[in-house]
């Protein structure tokens, strides 16, 4: 090994991996089952902590000696809570088991770790290549994602910095303080990297820009304000693997020359906020964050914010000014942060994912980074995607993979042999795309232009039951509620939008509404202050665009094609399919709208009923007698008998 | 804002008050105090307000602005058992609405309010980030997945029989 | 100094003028509501003062744009027109137009612009949202009337620059944005009761002493 002095900084850190390495020896060579759980918010919310508490029990209960080993997420949403077990003893290769509750474990313990047997009948797959079980290397939901980012989300304990050093965590900052802050950002601008946040900008033009400012008050923010109602890939990164993020946040820190760093994370996200900051303790105790860190003179003080809960706070001004502690209200830009941001002072504010992009690019080099992705959209993206898929979870993919990929080989197209309607992608900002786009790769530009966004990485699946109009209506709903207030458009405009939406879809809007929704969402857009407002028609503004026919049959035919909007739908039940004397429809109605007609069979009172749809769903499948029908008129109409009926029970 | 402290909350507040000086009073301390106070009182009576304002040498009425902008500070109390259904895109899609509904209704309040017992408050969350397991609502920070408008009243039932359990275990000490 | 042209007319001005101050200064008048000269940072919140700037693609508020020498501007132009009507209908369609009873008619920010612009003071295209409450008695020496404000934010403006202990604030997000007071009148600073600045500063009578 060279002297401290030829390697400078490599020394203290060597030191650091070598305990790490002792450790992680330690914990690999044991000669015992290891059974690692996903824990991360969304599998405890499937009842992982139940898993792991009947792990333990099991595994006292039948004397067997094993280690439980807590990792974050692996994006297999599907497949929460999910296990690996790895029991070399028993000869099988390490076993990934999905939806394993209490009972599972249980079972498993007993079967399989007692008695060896691993229950074929309950594996996804091996997580190694072997001779008995399916590789899951081989599905194509895992051989065709590219990790970068979450490349050890899922593998390492996140709590515990020692296994991030060890699988080569922190191993850029020596080299990293041998370079010179512009070579690192040379570095950065070589790679092409794009910030994750959804706009795309130049990361290393905006870390050139704050470097280039005088004086050394600095301050760099990584973004983990996540507000999108159904992306949460920046919680499961900060839960799954917090030091990728520092690492990153140091590098960015000291590019552009800052010694205070602020990770502004959503106060909801109680568990992402707990292992940041753990993560922050833990870094600072081995002297990888704070003063002089690895001897290389460089200072860096990393705290974190609780954000509060205001959508309008991804947008750079608006969070600074909440960490100021105002109102989240954006500003006009310029100045811009890397000018004059928290305080005055420059500041960089990057997306969870850029930086957590920046560490694997340090270590694998520009031109590595350049090789995944398109030219344009280097690297790779990651999506949550729901609805009507049959794998969702999150994703990430290199860009210029298309859509059709993505939704029908990934995630395994849509369940109940249901047709693709419209994916929406971006979230309130983004749009809804129909099939002529499915074969659109996905990165920054192409999305753009097609008028959805790459956003936050929210995706949406529809089916055809899906109505576009509801959809829009649904993201109006919400950007109108987390509007700032602050400028006209916004405030006043998207409350229009939303009014018009729901006269739609209660089945009351008029051909001159479609004419006013146009008009208006164009002027929002053009005369917003903030992205927020400046995207908030989007979601209208490609749905009038791509599904039009969707707008029509509501507006002139009263009439919902995707029957979701309630007012424009009605239930009723098939008197031919009937069961007489089968109550099911009846219990489960919450109003009471049910009733018992002639020949003991049922009907609906249209005038209480709410149409949540129970009885459809609670209707035993070999009668499948409730029917749904847009417009409502088309269900014919059951009395409801009078009372003496009643009495002939 | 009408709600009396009672002597726990009252205790409670005193108590933050000396913690107060310890965490600093710089305008950016603003949000933080904030979260502390719904932290030990799960939401911000009017007296807090006034208690911050003094604190940082600002108006009551700049805080008032402040804490009025973010979600996550209410004004009154939320109940015993805090409802708060997501209303996520997936959520949304699988009929979140429909649950929201259905508590509405079964408590006889609207959303955002809580019952005249406190024993129940129902909010939406935009997103709990467990889409695949929609629709969602959490219960305190008990996670409830694949809900249905069935559930609801189940819900609601076994946490009015738990009370009244308790209730009479109490008489009969 | 600079010189730029403006619509048809020359301005000589001192470099780093406000462009909106640069106009209206020169007798050419770009509706606005929300901008007070001297501000460090303009608000740019209502979205009236949109100009085209020669080499830009898309009309911007003349009051974020700092002058530049050679720089040509136009005020009048259709997509300046487009958004600026927009932007003051959508105003109307929050604002209770009962001019008659209205102590700023004929002096009335609202009014004006919309003779400007040529466009009716009741939209016949959007619907009209009035909020339930129309009057706030809250604070110690004024009244506020929601369904007047147009939420520019003069009067907060103008009081911080007046008061450390400013009273007033905005209050609550998005379309329920109000101007809001919290506390009590020993609150309030003494001078309070005789300021009026925020009073004054007021384009639309949305905030009056108290009788």
């Amino acid at each position: 090994m060279s002297p401290a002095d030829h390697q400078p900084f490599q020394a203290g850190f060597d030191e650091i991996r070598k305990a790490a390495a002792t450790r992680q020896r330690a914990f690999a060579e044991a000669p015992v089952p290891r059974i690692h759980i996903g824990m991360a918010t969304c599998g405890i919310a499937s009842g992982a902590l139940e898993t792991k508490a009947a792990f333990e029990q099991a595994l006292a209960r039948h004397g067997i000696d094993a280690r439980i080993h807590t990792v974050g997420c692996i994006g297999h949403c599907y497949a929460e809570p999910f296990v690996i077990i790895d029991h070399p003893e028993s000869g099988f290769p390490p076993i990934f088991y999905p939806e394993v509750n209490a009972g599972k474990a249980n079972m498993l313990t007993k079967l399989f770790l007692a008695e060896g047997d691993p229950r074929f009948e309950h594996i996804l797959g091996a997580t190694e290549e072997n001779d008995m079980i399916p590789w899951i290397g081989e599905f194509s939901r895992f051989n065709q994602e590219k990790r970068v980012v979450m490349e050890k989300c899922g593998h390492i304990d996140p709590e515990d910095i020692y296994e991030y050093i060890a699988a080569g965590g922190y191993e850029t900052l020596p080299d990293m303080f041998r370079r010179s802050p512009k070579e690192i950002i040379q570095q950065i601008n070589d790679a092409g990297l794009r910030g994750r946040g959804g706009a795309g900008f130049a990361t290393g033009l905006k870390w050139e820009l704050a470097a280039d400012q005088p004086g050394d008050a600095k301050r760099v923010i990584c973004n983990a304000d996540e507000g999108d109602p159904g992306a949460y890939m920046d919680r499961t990164i900060l839960e799954s693997n917090p030091h990728q993020v520092l690492e990153g946040l140091i590098a960015c820190a000291y590019a552009v020359g800052a010694h205070k760093a602020i990770i502004y994370v959503r106060a909801e996200y109680p568990l992402a906020v707990r292992t940041i900051t753990k993560a922050i303790r833990q870094a600072s105790e081995l002297g990888l964050i704070g003063n002089d860190i690895l001897g290389s003179s460089f200072d860096l003080d990393i705290e974190v914010f609780h954000g509060s809960g205001a959508f309008v706070c991804g947008e750079e001004t608006a969070l600074i000014r909440s960490i100021e502690g105002f109102r989240g209200m954006p500003r006009h830009r310029p100045p811009y942060p890397v000018e004059r941001g928290l305080w005055g002072t420059p500041t960089v504010i990057n997306n969870v994912k850029t930086l957590a992009s920046v560490a694997p690019i340090l270590k694998n080099g520009a031109a590595w980074y350049r090789k995944i992705g398109t030219d344009n959209s280097p690297g790779t993206a990651i999506f949550s995607i729901v609805g009507d898929v049959v794998h969702p979870g999150l994703i990430e993919i290199p860009m210029g993979v298309s859509l059709r990929t993505l939704i029908f080989d990934i995630c395994g197209g849509i369940p109940n042999k249901k047709k693709f309607k419209a994916v929406q992608i971006g979230g309130p900002s983004g749009g809804c795309l129909p099939e002529e786009f499915l074969d659109t790769p996905i990165d920054f530009d192409s999305l753009t232009e097609a008028g959805a966004m790459m956003g936050s990485g929210g995706m949406v699946v529809m089916n055809e039951d899906t109505c576009t109009v509801d959809i829009s209506r649904y993201f109006l709903d919400f950007t109108q509620k987390e509007s700032c207030g602050k400028c006209t458009f916004c405030r006043i405009g998207t409350y229009h939008l939303l009014t018009i939406l729901e006269r739609i879809t209660e089945g009351k809007g008029s051909p001159a509404d479609l004419k006013n929704l146009a008009q208006l969402s164009q002027d929002i857009k053009n005369g917003s202050l903030c992205g927020l407002g400046k995207t908030a028609p989007n979601p209208v503004v490609t749905s009038l665009r791509y599904f039009k026919e969707d707008y029509e049959a509501h507006v002139s035919e009263k009439r919902c094609p995707g029957m979701m909007c309630r007012p424009l739908i009605a239930f009723y039940i098939d008197l031919e399919k009937c069961a007489r004397g089968c109550d099911a429809c009846v219990g489960c109605c919450p109003v009471e709208a049910v009733f018992t007609t002639r020949n003991r069979k049922k009907g609906i009172d249209q005038s209480l009923c709410v149409k949540c749809g129970e009885c459809m769903v609670a209707c035993p499948p070999e009668y499948d007698a409730v029917r749904k029908v847009s417009p409502p008129e088309l269900a014919p109409i059951i009395e409801r008998p009078a009372e003496p009926l009643k009495d002939e029970k | 804002m009408n709600f009396v402290l009672d002597a726990q909350e009252k205790s409670l507040l005193e108590q933050i008050k000396t913690k107060l000086p310890e965490i600093g009073n710089d305008r950016s301390k603003l949000i933080p105090v904030l979260q502390l106070i719904q932290a030990k009182l799960a939401y911000l009576p009017a007296e807090a307000i006034h208690v911050v304002a003094a604190h940082l040498d600002i108006s009551p009425s700049e805080v008032y602005g402040v804490a009025t902008f973010y979600n996550q500070f209410r004004f009154h109390p939320p109940g015993k058992n805090a409802v708060k259904v997501c209303l996520g895109t997936a959520c949304h899609v699988k009929g979140g609405d429909i649950i929201l509904e259905n508590f509405e209704r079964k408590l006889e309040i609207k959303e955002g309010e809580t019952t005249a017992d406190r024993e129940f408050s129902v909010d939406r969350v935009a997103c709990v980030g467990c889409c695949a397991l929609a629709p969602v609502i959490v219960v305190g920070e008990t996670v409830h997945g694949h809900m249905q408008p069935s559930k609801v009243e189940g819900l609601v039932l076994r946490a009015r029989i738990e009370k009244e359990k308790q209730e009479r275990e109490k008489q009969q000490k | 100094m600079v010189t730029l042209s403006v619509d048809a007319s020359k301005i000589e001005i001192a470099a780093g003028t406000n462009l909106l101050a640069a106009c209206l200064q020169n007798d050419i008048y770009v509706p606005n509501l929300c901008y007070i000269e001297g501000m460090d940072h303009p608000p740019a919140s209502c979205r009236l003062c949109f100009v085209e700037i020669e080499g830009k693609d898309a009309p911007v508020p003349a009051c974020t744009v700092e002058v530049r020498h050679d720089m040509a501007v136009r005020t009048d132009t259709p997509g300046v027109r487009r958004l600026q009507k927009t932007a003051l209908q959508l105003l109307l369609s929050v604002h209770d137009v009962d001019c008659k009873n209205c102590p700023a008619n004929r002096n009335c920010a609202l009014q004006d612009m919309a003779k400007f612009l040529k466009i009716a003071l009741k939209s016949k295209h959007l619907d009209l949202f009035l909020k339930k409450s129309k009057i706030d008695l809250g604070h110690p020496f004024l009244e506020y009337y929601p369904n007047r404000c147009v939420l520019c934010g003069r009067c907060i403006y103008v009081c911080r620059a007046q008061q450390a202990h400013t009273q007033l604030t905005f209050a609550k997000r998005g379309f329920d944005t109000v101007i809001g007071f919290f506390g009590n009148p020993q609150s309030s600073p003494p001078s309070c009761d005789t300021c009026r600045a925020c009073a004054e500063a007021c384009p639309v009578a949305a905030l009056l002493p108290k009788p």
